[in-house]
């Protein structure tokens, strides 16, 4: 039966906890930091997809276009 | 035999009706056409006519029907593609933009300025115009 006896490496254990509570903070504030850059790109796509989906709309509709003229001469006067 | 005479009278019916509508309908938009020429009234890259100036109260009313029956064929081919008013009025606009307005006639782009169409100089269609 032996006792356990503190060790000079048990003395200086409260420390080394500190630090390794340190670290996940200083990973959340990066990790938030990041988060905050990623939002600046976001209006420029969007308004670059409402153009694409606009002329695909358009470009499918072009023949119904010339029809709905040419059906009808009395709306499209020259 | 007889059923077949019947067919072509009525046939006949038909097609002279709608020569004679056309016809009224040629009469009517006479003075828009006029107004076109000088270029008071054109094309929008919207679908529809608009005022550069101002016309007579006569050509002003003809160009609201006109457009007041855009809108309602625009609808009609909206729902049958499934797709919004604004967009076949675009799409209808582009082809009147490239294909309908003479040389100088005037005609409206996005911007809301009023352009006159110099020449054959093709006009600066809106970049979703195919």
């Amino acid at each position: 039966m032996t006792l356990p006896m503190l060790t000079p490496d048990d003395r200086d254990a409260k420390p080394t906890g500190m630090k390794t509570l340190g670290l996940p903070l200083i990973g959340a504030a990066l990790a938030l930091s990041g988060c905050i850059q990623v939002r600046a790109p976001e209006k420029p796509i969007e308004i670059n997809l409402n153009v694409n989906v606009r002329q695909e709309v358009v470009v499918r509709l072009q023949q119904d276009a010339q029809d709905l003229i040419q059906n009808n001469p009395e709306l499209f006067p020259q | 035999m007889k059923t077949r005479t019947k067919l072509l009278i009525a046939a006949a019916l038909v097609a002279g009706t709608a020569l004679g509508a056309s016809r009224v309908a040629f009469a009517q938009t006479a003075s828009v056409q006029a107004a076109i020429g000088q270029g008071t009234v054109g094309e929008q890259a919207d679908g529809y006519l608009g005022f550069n100036g101002s016309p007579s109260a006569g050509v002003r009313a003809e160009v609201e029907q006109i457009n007041i029956k855009r809108r309602a064929a625009y609808t009609d081919l909206a729902a049958k593609r499934g797709v919004t008013v604004q967009d076949v009025a675009a799409s209808v606009g582009c082809t009147t933009l490239k294909n309908r307005v003479g040389a100088g006639q005037a005609y409206k782009l996005a911007d809301g300025v009023w352009r006159t169409r110099s020449g054959s100089t093709p006009i600066p269609l809106p970049e979703y115009c195919a």
